[in-house]
């Protein structure tokens, strides 16, 4: 846990929040820069999967709407304020479980406070806890997966075993009795918890590409050249096998928004006074006859964001993968 | 002698049983020769020469025995560390398939420069220039433009030349070039043999060619070492044995060369399989195809007979092969 908790941390000082929100276009965009200017091959597949799979995304209605709607929720978590003016911890129980009405259109909630700013400012914690958990189990995941990949052997055993020990674990009932131990009401529990169960899926993926990457001839012949383990694995074996670990990561990403939100709607994920649309629907949920709106906006507003990161990662996917062309 | 092997044995542990692909080969180069090692597939050329170089995949393969003395020292006793310092800067390899030898995501300049930084540590803009170099060196048309190119944009003779560079890069005394003409076009495969000569006697470096292509072999090596079932079964200039072959094996190869008198005639070929690596014959492994086999080729293995001070041949009736 605590290591879980320190990865994230590094890596969104090293990347900054927003710019990593789109995993998938990210890569394909900085991996289509590299070829010289006249980087035209024809029935030519490996170098050119990444302009390929780039012209392909371009053209895709589903990218476009998910990638579009994804954007907007970056930008309206980093800069909440833009679009509403109210605080999302002032309340006034006299308005608790009124309709939409001028300057509030998503009306009250049961404590009177605003559901469209509670509603905006809840993105923040949707988008934070998706991206560093992701960051997290991505790093920790691909790292493992492909030491284990590269070396075999016994530390392929070791590990296989390990993630088959996690893969038992049930997420909810493991979130409960973990997460219902610590008091701190932070992301960073939620985060932690998230990593820790959800790096063996991405270290499988990770091992098995860098498993198939590890085979192709041009690894032998840079040994044969006197390279050392690391430029392997660096230089030529990661750059050949990252595709798959983006395309599950991406759609990992929209999974852990909801299961931050069904955390903390169980209580033991963020905890009021934090705003997440988890707490919003688990304290909306008993009015739901006075104020069916009250649960509906967050519903929608959560239901739309974990759609729109499986449908990029889906657009990803059959962008990167030729076998489905 | 710049590289000598000694009695090598190398087996694979596979599921079905033991492979036994090399069994006590000894040959070796100096510098400035050229030593070109024939073979069917199967026969332990390529394995060989993984070997030397260290790159063996160790499980499954396994060396249970011999040396791989190269500039007075035992590579086999080397740590890995070290045997890592020997590739590239002192010995290097030329694959067969130079599209898949090069990594696709790299441009070609990359590749060329990385044998710089990583063994000299030169500066990227060093390294760069080194690179062009090399390939202006390997008559690369256009070099300064195409350094930027990635693989694919290359023609396959043209990446068997960056194959040729990067090998050449650290004038490493010692390259092993495993089938580097397989892949090409038959025009093209002489270009690229003609460069690599050239360039071996420009930097005196030893060369061992592994090839099955017995007309490649003939203008360019110093002497050839005939294998069979991973053991050396013909050593020998190259001249004595396109004059009289002392070995039953190397006469079935060079009478299955196609021949322009022998136009219209049906093409020789030697009779059978190469034997099964986990269940090699009994005493001479060639005695099922040979057609000089009598009864003591079936129980005794033949040891590399002196036919002359310069060559040998594992056949109990060589002088029979010889005089046919």
């Amino acid at each position: 846990m605590p290591d879980g908790r320190h990865e994230p941390e590094q890596a969104i000082a090293g990347t900054g929040m927003g710019g990593t929100m789109d995993l998938g276009v990210d890569e394909a965009e900085t991996l289509e820069k590299r070829p010289g200017p006249d980087g035209t091959g024809p029935g030519d597949r490996p170098r050119s999967l990444w302009s390929d799979a780039w012209r392909d995304l371009r053209r895709d209605p589903v990218f476009i709407v998910s990638a579009l709607v994804i954007l907007f929720l970056v930008l309206i978590s980093l800069w909440p304020s833009a679009i509403t003016s109210g605080s999302p911890l002032t309340c006034d129980l006299s308005k608790a479980q009124q309709g939409s009405q001028s300057g509030h259109p998503f009306g009250f909630d049961g404590q009177g406070c605003d559901v469209y700013t509670r509603t905006v400012y809840g993105a923040r914690t949707s988008v934070a806890v998706g991206v560093l958990a992701t960051l997290g189990v991505s790093v920790l995941g691909s790292v493992l997966g492909a030491l284990a990949g590269y070396f075999g052997g016994v530390w392929d055993s070791v590990l296989s075993r390990i993630t088959d020990v996690f893969f038992a674990i049930p997420v909810v009932l493991g979130g409960l009795v973990l997460l219902s131990v610590i008091t701190s009401n932070t992301i960073w529990p939620v985060i932690g918890f998230i990593v820790l169960l959800g790096w063996p899926q991405l270290s499988r993926i990770a091992r098995g590409s860098v498993i198939t990457a590890k085979q192709n001839d041009y690894v032998q012949a840079a040994r044969a050249l006197g390279a050392s383990h690391s430029r392997l694995v660096l230089r030529h074996i990661a750059p050949n096998a990252v595709a798959p670990v983006i395309v599950v990561a991406t759609i990992a990403l929209g999974t852990y928004i909801s299961l931050e939100a069904t955390l903390s709607y169980l209580g033991v994920g963020l905890k009021p006074p934090s705003v997440s649309w988890g707490i919003d629907i688990s304290a909306a949920s008993p009015y739901i006859r006075n104020a069916p709106h009250a649960l509906l906006w967050p519903s929608g507003a959560l239901a739309l964001t974990v759609l729109a990161f499986i449908m990029l990662g889906d657009a990803v996917r059959d962008a990167l993968d030729p076998k489905l062309r | 002698m710049l590289l000598e092997v000694r009695d090598l044995h190398v087996e694979f542990h596979t599921r079905d049983g033991v492979a036994r692909a090399v069994n006590g080969v000894s040959y070796g180069v100096d510098a400035g020769e050229t030593l070109a090692v024939l073979g069917e597939s199967g026969s332990g050329k390529s394995v060989t020469a993984q070997a030397i170089m260290g790159i063996l995949d160790i499980p499954p393969g396994r060396i249970t025995g011999g040396e791989v003395v190269f500039q007075g020292r035992d590579l086999l006793k080397l740590r890995e560390d070290e045997r890592r310092r020997i590739r590239g800067a002192e010995m290097a390899m030329i694959f067969q398939d130079a599209l898949s030898s090069l990594n696709p995501v790299l441009t070609v300049g990359d590749q060329l420069g990385e044998m710089f930084t990583v063994h000299r540590g030169m500066s990227r803009k060093e390294a760069r220039a080194r690179a062009i170099e090399l390939m202006d060196r390997v008559r690369i048309p256009a070099a300064r433009e195409r350094v930027r190119q990635y693989p694919h944009q290359f023609s396959g003779g043209m990446r068997q030349r960056i194959m040729i560079a990067m090998a050449l890069a650290l004038e490493p005394a010692l390259i092993i070039a495993d089938e580097p003409t397989t892949a090409l076009d038959v025009t093209v495969q002489a270009q690229v043999m003609e460069l690599l000569a050239e360039l071996q006697r420009e930097y005196h470096m030893g060369l061992i060619l592994i090839t099955h292509d017995l007309g490649v072999v003939a203008d360019v090596a110093d002497r050839i070492a005939v294998m069979y079932a991973g053991r050396i079964v013909e050593s020998a200039p190259v001249h004595d044995i396109y004059k009289a072959p002392a070995h039953p094996y190397t006469r079935g190869l060079l009478d299955s060369i196609p021949r322009l008198d022998q136009k219209g005639q049906e093409l020789y070929a030697i009779r059978g399989l190469p034997p099964n690596l986990m269940n090699i014959p009994p005493g001479c492994a060639f005695h099922p195809r040979c057609p000089l086999a009598r009864d003591v080729c079936r129980s005794d293995e033949p040891p590399l007979y002196e036919v002359s001070p310069t060559r040998g041949s594992a056949c109990h009736f060589w002088r029979e092969c010889l005089d046919e």
